[in-house]
């Protein structure tokens, strides 16, 4: 594996990402993009080390593929930078960019084999014939389809096409790889199929990768850093871990976490923690240290794994289990709390001990796991 | 009743039911078959049996020989030969067109097929009298060239080669147009995004992908348009002078100036294979290039 470079995946100390610098594969600036009145990407900007994996994690219409297009060179933004290495590619056709696609279509040329779709590339490439029968060889090994060159990419599944897609892209070391929504038609299990082997190649041959999706657990699973984006901005640029337990707006927090919001007002703050108060219980609830005044209104996001239950007068609240649903490892709960008619609180607990309809319980949580978010005045 | 209907009823009535079925089947069929038999199947077996038989009732292959010999024999490659240059140039204006009109937004593709295919529904003989009137030694096209100190202007345009094929051509457009238009418009534009992905310029996306792609259609009304020629007669006829009489003429002047029945029966023979012929060339390199790409890929 030598020869396809050094691996330099990123690694994580403590939560917090480090990317082990070898220096930027492509950095983004203050990138804009307007369709009539509409912004489709707000001043985007990042910096992506090479052998890192980094998803653009949206809804549609959250300027994600755009931002993709505009690095592959398919759509020209208004203004802003581009950099791939240190070339500055904003205002070159993508045949110039030498970037790697994988289009959620597969895309392949129907009038070659597969041997002849990943060698043409490299043919473009002036690429001496021995070596790209021995680079074709390979990078089709690496994917597992020894033995399919000679087919044709209709005589091939849909994930077998991918497969060949992805080889089409790396078979000439891009130093990036742009994927749009690669998986999106395949059926889930192939999805979580193929996300491994991407993974696994990815790492393996060090490969800097773009990857565009809106299905978060593709994203985490797949991701050293994901931007999580909305409204053609990028909410947060963060690894997966800190995305999940510090984001960093609500909206990330719902995203990801899918987490419960409980209005409240901060009541006071000590070394480790800030105390809040619950609007609609009156109960007292410990979150670690927040900067926020006293008095600030506040939403308490927690997400439906890190809440417990509890005997009734033990937790920060308390309430009447409304509906237990049993998902195989877990039990889903949906707790109504007393003095209020909120949305359900909902819970994820480990099977077995799981709380049952009707029941009364208490709801209790470690301080570590509460993000608290200021509300806008009268918002 | 019921009764008895139902004692009866395990095999009887799916078996009537089957017979009715092609008793009804044939009926519908028999009007087409009639009709192709009185319409199509004899008149071809008469031509045939019509092209073989000597003035005494007797078999004989002298017509044929008579066909693919002296001025028949220049005449059938004239045909053959106009053919080819009207398949040509129908190809290479009709992959232009097609090519310009395809990359329209669909409105304007429209309004731009409508103009192609609009003078296909004029008279031909209109069509080709509107040639002769622009291709004349004082017709707008020779006059025009003169104007503009064209060096050796005016043009022979018409009653020479020239002339045959730019109306043939313009009878043939339409149709590799329409077909050539069908074809690009099934070609997945984003494969062309694909291949500049992956670092293909302008030149090489057209000549290793779109081209391609596009190749049985080019396959498929050049051949269209060569077959097309090969029997055309009133555009030849009028804009060609005597050394372009295409095979469809002699046939005329045999039947109408010389009452040769059976000498014009040989060349319509002659004119249904060399059709069967060309289909049967387009198949095979098809067929020979598919199975070269196989060997090149193994």
């Amino acid at each position: 594996m030598a020869e396809f470079g050094v691996v330099t995946p990123s690694v994580e100390v403590a939560g917090v990402k480090q990317p082990t610098a070898t220096g930027k594969a492509l950095s983004v600036v203050a990138l804009r993009k307007t369709y009539g009145d509409v912004v489709a990407v707000d001043e985007a900007s990042m910096e992506i080390a090479a052998g890192e994996f980094v998803t653009f994690l949206g809804a549609s219409g959250s300027g994600k593929t755009t931002t993709l297009m505009m690095i592959a060179g398919f759509c020209e933004p208004d203004s802003g930078t581009i950099t791939v290495g240190d070339r500055d590619v904003t205002k070159l056709a993508p045949q110039k960019r030498n970037l790697g696609f994988v289009f959620q279509q597969y895309l392949l040329f129907p009038h070659m084999t597969v041997s002849e779709n990943v060698a043409f590339p490299l043919t473009l490439r002036g690429v001496p014939k021995d070596e790209i029968r021995r680079r074709v060889g390979e990078t089709l090994e690496i994917a597992g389809l020894s033995g399919f060159g000679s087919r044709r990419p209709r005589e091939l599944s849909g994930g077998q096409q991918q497969r060949v897609a992805l080889c089409r892209a790396l078979v000439y070391r891009p130093p990036v790889i742009l994927m749009d929504e690669p998986l999106g038609a395949l059926d889930k299990k192939l999805r979580d199929q193929l996300q491994i082997e991407i993974k696994t190649i990815q790492q393996e041959l060090g490969l800097t990768v773009i990857y565009v999706t809106h299905d978060q657990e593709e994203a985490l699973v797949l991701s050293d850093r994901i931007a999580v984006m909305r409204n053609g901005l990028i909410e947060q640029f963060d690894t997966p871990r800190e995305l999940f337990e510090r984001p960093r707006t609500p909206f990330v927090a719902d995203f990801l976490g899918a987490a419960n919001f409980l209005p409240g007002r901060v009541l006071q703050n000590t070394d480790a923690h800030t105390v809040v108060r619950l609007d609609q219980s009156g109960g007292l609830l410990k979150a670690r240290r927040h900067d926020l005044a006293s008095g600030t209104p506040v939403k308490v996001a927690v997400q439906p794994g890190r809440l417990r239950a509890c005997a009734p007068d033990d937790g920060f609240c308390t309430g009447t289990v409304e509906i237990a649903t049993y998902v195989g490892t877990l039990v889903r709960a949906g707790v109504r709390i007393d003095g209020g008619d909120a949305p359900l609180l909902r819970l994820e607990v480990p099977a077995g001990r799981g709380p049952v309809t009707g029941e009364r319980v208490g709801i209790t949580v470690d301080p570590e796991d509460v993000n608290l978010f200021p509300t806008e005045q009268g918002g | 009743m019921a009764a008895t209907l139902t004692a009866h009823a395990p095999a009887r009535p799916r078996k009537l039911l089957a017979s009715r079925k092609t008793r009804v089947g044939i009926l519908y069929a028999l009007p087409v078959v009639v009709y192709l038999l009185v319409l199509f199947v004899y008149p071809i077996f008469s031509t045939l049996f019509l092209s073989l038989k000597n003035t005494d009732g007797s078999l004989t292959l002298h017509w044929y020989v008579d066909a693919l010999t002296g001025v028949n024999l220049s005449v059938l490659f004239t045909t053959l030969r106009i053919s080819a240059e009207t398949a040509l140039f129908s190809l290479v204006f009709g992959f232009i067109l097609a090519n310009a009109i395809s990359r329209l937004k669909p409105l304007w593709a429209g309004v731009a097929m409508l103009i192609v295919v609009v003078p296909h529904f004029i008279s031909a003989l209109v069509r080709t009298y509107g040639w002769i009137i622009l291709l004349g030694d004082k017709g707008l096209v020779n006059q025009a060239m003169a104007d503009l100190w064209v060096p050796g202007a005016p043009y022979q345009l018409l009653y020479n080669e020239i002339g045959v094929v730019i109306g043939t051509t313009s009878v043939m457009l339409p149709y590799t147009v329409l077909l050539l238009y069908g074809v690009m418009r099934g070609v997945d534009r984003r494969l062309l995004a694909a291949a500049a992905s992956m670092g293909a310029g302008r030149l090489t996306i057209f000549r290793r992908v779109y081209l391609p792609l596009v190749t049985p259609g080019l396959a498929s009304a050049g051949l269209l348009s060569f077959i097309l020629s090969l029997g055309y007669y009133i555009t030849p006829a009028l804009m060609g002078g005597p050394k372009q009489t295409m095979i469809a003429s002699l046939i005329n002047q045999q039947v109408m100036k010389q009452n040769q029945w059976n000498g014009a029966a040989a060349e319509g023979v002659i004119l249904l294979l060399l059709t069967f012929a060309g289909l049967l060339l387009v198949k095979v390199i098809t067929s020979l290039g598919a199975s070269r790409k196989k060997r090149s890929a193994s």
